[in-house]
């Protein structure tokens, strides 16, 4: 029998719990170990989120982002950004994606 | 209760509800475009102010024998360490300018002068205080677990020695808040990870042995015969910042017209419910320049809960702009003189000490008639979440 350590995130299905994320934005926690985050602060996201500059994964500890990367529910299409800051935004009645994001205000 | 139940803004429609939370995002954004070298002077100059005095107390009180020098060393410490807590190490925490990118500025590198550990505030404050504002039962802001604040509370005869836990609770402030995030609660009701208890009780000794060693044993060390006074002095600006920040935080929140709420799952909020739930549970003050910086900002306690991560200095031109809005929607915009919003909360506190039944409520009407909105049923809404502060989840195959 294997022990693996979860994400603080997501799910064991691979999806992000949403009270987690807001935990870890508000607490300033790093989404794949919980603890609390250091300077730069690193992003993953799809080319798109990248474009938009905003992610819906919460923020992570740039050493963190190789074993987000290496579970299997990863995107492989994942980038990385890292900033200094970021914006916590809450989803709109009228959005069509109900998941809140983080806006990297100072991209390193 | 939900916020979409509470009567001081259910005359509002769904659309002005949406309408006031776009109003608020154009606030928030034209702070975030215009944020640049002005506000990093600001607390730049801040963080030498403070350090400034801090020096000078400590220098003064080598010759605190003289009461002169025990008076304003303590003053210019006190004054120091006020500084420190509230303007400074409270904003910086909350990533107010973190966008700066400075190494030393920054919410992952701050440690304050005070004994929580810096960890376990930016969970205790910036997520469940600011998450959950004023919510019964998940908020432990609401009487930090000694006091009963709220009259939906249920009255215990351990209630009538308040107005002495609360004396206890503002000279020891910084002590009761170093184990805010420990979660008595949660302890007592066997829900805390024993860990993770461990781990920030570890921190907590650290930490609050190292307050100790610095201000009641390395600095009067340091002043030689005259160490008993500068212990004495120091023990008076620990003290006076103690029951200043005790006050200005106990403000923010109990005065009458600040609203608590009892809904068990806030998660399905939209972001201008939540607004709005922030500016009714929230209350300013008013006071000059200087009070507002020595209070952290947090004389502008509704625009903090607003916008917690924009920089402190920009809330009074943004508190300007959010009383326009409360009087364009009709909604309540509480604040009042320092002492006539503490006179409430201490009002609150010695009435709470007593049974419902042998008090009334001061809660203030509401301002309009209020119109049939509808609510999320109980069903439609997702399940209470239970854990509070970090831990590591393990599966096994």
């Amino acid at each position: 029998m294997s022990v693996t350590v979860l994400p603080f995130v997501w799910s064991a299905g691979g999806e992000l719990v949403k009270a987690r994320v807001t935990q870890c934005a508000l607490s300033r926690i790093c989404g794949m170990c919980s603890r609390p985050l250091g300077r730069p602060v690193a992003f993953v996201g799809t080319p798109l989120e990248v474009g938009r500059n905003a992610f819906h994964c919460p923020p992570l500890h740039a050493a963190c982002v190789g074993e987000l990367r290496a579970l299997p529910y990863a995107d492989p299409t994942w980038e990385v950004v890292t900033t200094s800051g970021f914006e916590y935004v809450r989803p709109n009645r009228e959005d069509a994606d109900q998941r809140p994001t983080f806006q990297p205000n100072s991209l390193l | 209760m939900a916020i979409a139940d509470v009567k001081e803004y259910t005359h509002l429609s769904t659309e002005e509800v949406e309408q006031l939370g776009r109003e608020l995002d154009a606030i928030r954004a034209e702070i975030e475009e215009s944020r640049g070298a002005a506000d990093a002077a600001y607390i730049n100059k801040m963080i030498r102010m403070q350090r400034g005095l801090a020096f000078a107390g400590r220098v003064t009180l080598f010759a605190s024998h003289k009461k002169p020098a025990w008076a304003a060393g303590a003053a210019m410490l006190g004054a120091a360490k006020i500084l420190e807590n509230m303007e400074i190490g409270h904003n910086v925490m909350h990533g107010q300018w973190d966008w700066m990118n400075d190494p030393e500025i920054h919410s992952s590198n701050w440690e304050w002068d005070t004994a929580q550990p810096a960890e376990q505030w930016k969970h205790s404050h910036n997520y469940v205080h600011h998450q959950f504002t004023n919510v019964l039962g998940h908020d432990n802001d609401i009487g930090y677990g000694i006091l009963r604040m709220a009259r939906e509370q249920k009255w215990h005869p351990v209630n009538l020695g308040q107005p002495v836990y609360n004396a206890l609770l503002a000279g020891l402030f910084q002590w009761g808040v170093s184990l805010h995030d420990l979660d008595l609660e949660a302890i007592r009701k066997g829900r805390k990870d024993p860990k993770e208890m461990k781990r920030q009780l570890k921190q907590i000794v650290r930490k609050g042995r190292n307050q100790i060693l610095k201000d009641y044993v390395v600095y009067p060390a340091l002043s030689g015969k005259n160490w008993k006074t500068t212990l004495t002095a120091n023990a008076t600006a620990n003290v006076t910042r103690n029951i200043w920040s005790y006050m200005i935080i106990f403000c923010g929140h109990f005065p009458d017209g600040a609203m608590h709420f009892t809904e068990e799952e806030l998660e399905d909020e939209t972001r201008a419910e939540w607004y709005l739930r922030q500016m009714l549970g929230s209350a300013n003050f008013e006071g000059s320049r200087l009070t507002h910086v020595m209070a952290g900002s947090l004389g502008y306690q509704i625009e903090h809960h607003l916008f917690p991560d924009l920089p402190s200095n920009r809330y009074p031109e943004i508190a300007v702009k959010v009383r326009a809005l409360c009087d364009k929607y009709d909604i309540p915009y509480t604040t009042g003189p320092l002492y006539r919003q503490y006179g409430q909360t201490l009002r609150t506190i010695m009435k709470l000490s007593l049974p419902n039944k042998m008090t009334s409520d001061d809660s203030p009407e509401p301002p309009s008639p209020s119109i049939d909105r509808g609510r999320k049923t109980d069903a439609e809404r997702p399940t209470r979440r239970t854990e509070t502060g970090a831990y590591m989840r393990r599966a096994t195959s």
